[in-house]
């Protein structure tokens, strides 16, 4: 019993800590860049002379803001419209039974499988054509194709999971079909919900594809903002690691604020077995 | 306080007949049990009555009203479900407060500290109000759901099977509990049960449903020694009821049975004989109940019939003997220390007054010539 023990456990974390290791050091990196001059930034590697030059640049034309905030915009009216379509969705899928389900079901897991590149051209004409093109709400529109399997997916299961029996005790009880869902439904699928609105508010805020090729003069998203620093003679590091620092912000915050809510087994002794 | 009434009530899922064309009268202040074997149609029968599921064809009333279209949160119905559908996220007080916290029942927090208090004494939970579901035991987790129910003052109780999932023991015990809580509730209730002790022991009346198909509704004592069909006679006892074919056979003008390779041993009761003698049949299903049947190791042969010793179960205070005789088992109840082998030969003596004869056609009940029981419905 004892005397291996010890020794697995440190060479256990030995591992996570070398892996930690690998996986947090561009982040702390570009952290570090960003306080870095331009004319220090092939130097020294830690001892340097930390500035905030950059982030003052940053905020100086305003621009930045705007950039950030047309991803805030855009990011959560995505998840928004995926919650609300999707919540019925998710119980429709979970309850009823219908012609077709399972390949309904299927087909808006299938929006994931797609690379972006593949559909982009079309879309591009299409979005040109019905006059979408650098819109927000066409921005939010082609976003749910990206948000919403998630949220289908993840709260489908999590209805399943709830007998219906819950449902029936509490029409019994007195509730309508209405409250039943706000009352009884949505508390239990909580953690379900949390889980699933922020993968896709992280899809959605760091993407780049739909949000360079379908918007890019008036909606202007940071993740596409951090191609101007690459400009043709220079390239601004320190400005770059400072707007994807700053733009990285809004998720690491909101995971770590979400952690309480994602709360396991809540279904547990409802019902028997 | 209601009549409950359900006229030709026919339920399908999908192509699965669950409920066909069942009739079902419930007095005010009933304690009414349903009985039958898993899938016989027990649960979507209350499910019915509760609103949670609406019949393709037939009518449901309460009070003479007609409910079909009637949602469940309107019927003022309590329901004790099978697997008890707690909810997850409330505390057991708060569990059994939400019927008098919904827009429909609603009750001042005073008043609902008051009855959820009340209910908890009885049911001997209420050192357990702010624990979760998830931290309760079967037990505890079925008297909260009961609890849930009882705060109500509804029309009609209705229980799904609430005694399942309990072990043995605690079953027993809850039974005798549910008996006398029967007496103080003074509402119709509707149980169902698959266990024939709960509905023997606490129902007023037993409809008994196989396959979605009413077979017979009665009082306790019609349902047991007067069964309109084979299978309630055969659903009803521990150990199941002996049936077995026999030809009818006239010697000298009495009537006798050839059972069992034999005919001199059982005499058609005189009740019983004008009866089979209208209806021309030839041969009879007579059934005898496991008590109904004496055994003895010495040989008694002008009125005992030979048989071998097959097996014994001892179950306690009792035995469950099972012999074999002319090709086929028949099980008696023997005393708990009887000590035999298998194949020693062992005689029998059956009691024809208490014997139910069945047609064997259409397997229903033709006569029986004791006398308890009254006339059965159905």
């Amino acid at each position: 019993m004892g005397h291996k023990n010890p020794w697995n456990q440190a060479l256990k974390n030995a591992a996570l800590a070398l892996y930690a290791l690998f996986a947090l050091f561009p982040l702390f990196w570009m952290l570090l860049i960003s306080f870095k001059h331009d004319r220090e930034m092939f130097n020294t590697i830690f001892v340097f002379h930390p500035t905030l030059d950059n982030y003052r640049v940053l905020f100086s034309s305003g621009e930045y803001i705007g950039y950030f905030l047309n991803n805030v915009y855009v990011s959560v009216g995505a998840v928004l419209l995926s919650l609300v379509v999707g919540v019925p969705a998710a119980y429709a899928l979970a309850r009823f039974d219908f012609k077709g389900k399972e390949n309904l079901a299927f087909t808006f897991l299938s929006f994931r499988f797609a690379p972006e590149m593949l559909i982009i051209l079309p879309l591009f004409l299409i979005y040109q054509k019905i006059g979408l093109y650098d819109t927000p709400f066409g921005l939010i529109w082609v976003y749910q194709l990206i948000s919403l399997p998630f949220i289908i997916w993840i709260l489908r299961g999590y209805f399943e999971d709830i007998s219906p029996e819950i449902e029936h005790a509490g029409r019994v009880d007195g509730y309508s079909w209405w409250r039943v869902f706000l009352k009884i439904n949505m508390p239990l699928i909580r953690p379900g919900m949390v889980a699933a609105a922020l993968l896709s508010f992280i899809f959605v805020w760091n993407n780049f594809t739909f949000a360079l090729l379908l918007a890019g003069q008036d909606v202007v998203t940071s993740t596409v903002a951090s191609l101007k620093y690459i400009s043709s003679d220079t390239v601004h590091y320190g400005q770059m690691a400072a707007a994807v620092t700053i733009s990285a912000l809004p998720e690491v915050i909101l995971a770590l604020l979400i952690q309480k809510h994602l709360v396991r087994g809540l279904s547990m002794g409802a019902v028997k077995g | 306080m209601a009549d409950i009434a359900l006229k030709q009530v026919t339920k399908k899922f999908k192509h699965n007949v669950a409920l066909n064309a069942v009739s079902i009268d419930i007095k005010d202040k009933e304690f009414y049990v349903i009985f039958g074997p898993a899938g016989a149609g027990k649960t979507t029968l209350l499910n019915t009555i509760a609103g949670i599921v609406v019949p393709e064809e037939g009518v449901v009333t309460m009070n003479g009203k007609v409910v079909n279209s009637l949602e469940p949160e309107d019927r003022n119905v309590a329901m004790v479900f099978e697997n008890y559908a707690l909810y997850p996220h409330l505390t057991v007080y708060d569990n059994m407060a939400s019927p008098l916290r919904s827009p429909k029942y609603r009750q001042p927090e005073s008043k609902i500290r008051e009855e959820v208090h009340r209910v908890a004494k009885i049911l001997r939970i209420d050192w357990l109000l702010q624990r979760l579901p998830s931290e309760l035991s079967n037990g505890q987790r079925q008297r909260v759901s009961l609890g849930r129910a009882l705060v109500r003052n509804p029309e009609v109780f209705l229980m799904d099977e609430p005694l399942t999932h309990l072990d043995a023991k605690l079953r027993h015990q809850m039974r005798a509990e549910f008996k006398e809580m029967q007496a103080n509730l003074n509402t119709t209730t509707i149980y169902v049960t698959h266990d024939y002790m709960e509905a023997l022991s606490l129902g007023d009346r037993i409809a008994v449903l196989n396959e979605g198909r009413i077979e017979q509704i009665g009082t306790p004592d019609d349902i047991y020694y007067r069964p309109a069909t084979e299978f309630v006679a055969q659903a009803f006892g521990e150990p199941e009821i002996n049936i077995l074919t026999a030809d009818v056979v006239n010697k000298g003008g009495s009537m006798h049975m050839n059972l069992l390779g034999n005919s001199d041993h059982f005499p058609v009761p005189a009740q019983v004989k004008g009866i089979l003698e209208d209806s021309g049949l030839n041969a009879v299903r007579v059934g005898f109940r496991p008590k109904d049947i004496k055994y003895s190791f010495s040989d008694d042969s002008a009125s005992s019939l030979r048989a071998a010793v097959y097996s014994i179960e001892p179950l306690g205070s009792k035995a469950i003997l099972t012999v074999h005789v002319d090709g086929r088992l028949i099980r008696l109840i023997a005393a708990a220390d009887l000590e035999a082998k298998p194949d020693q030969p062992i005689y029998l003596k059956f009691n024809v007054d208490e014997a139910i004869f069945f047609d064997p056609e259409t397997k229903r009940f033709i006569a029986r010539a004791g006398k308890k029981g009254g006339r059965s419905v159905g």
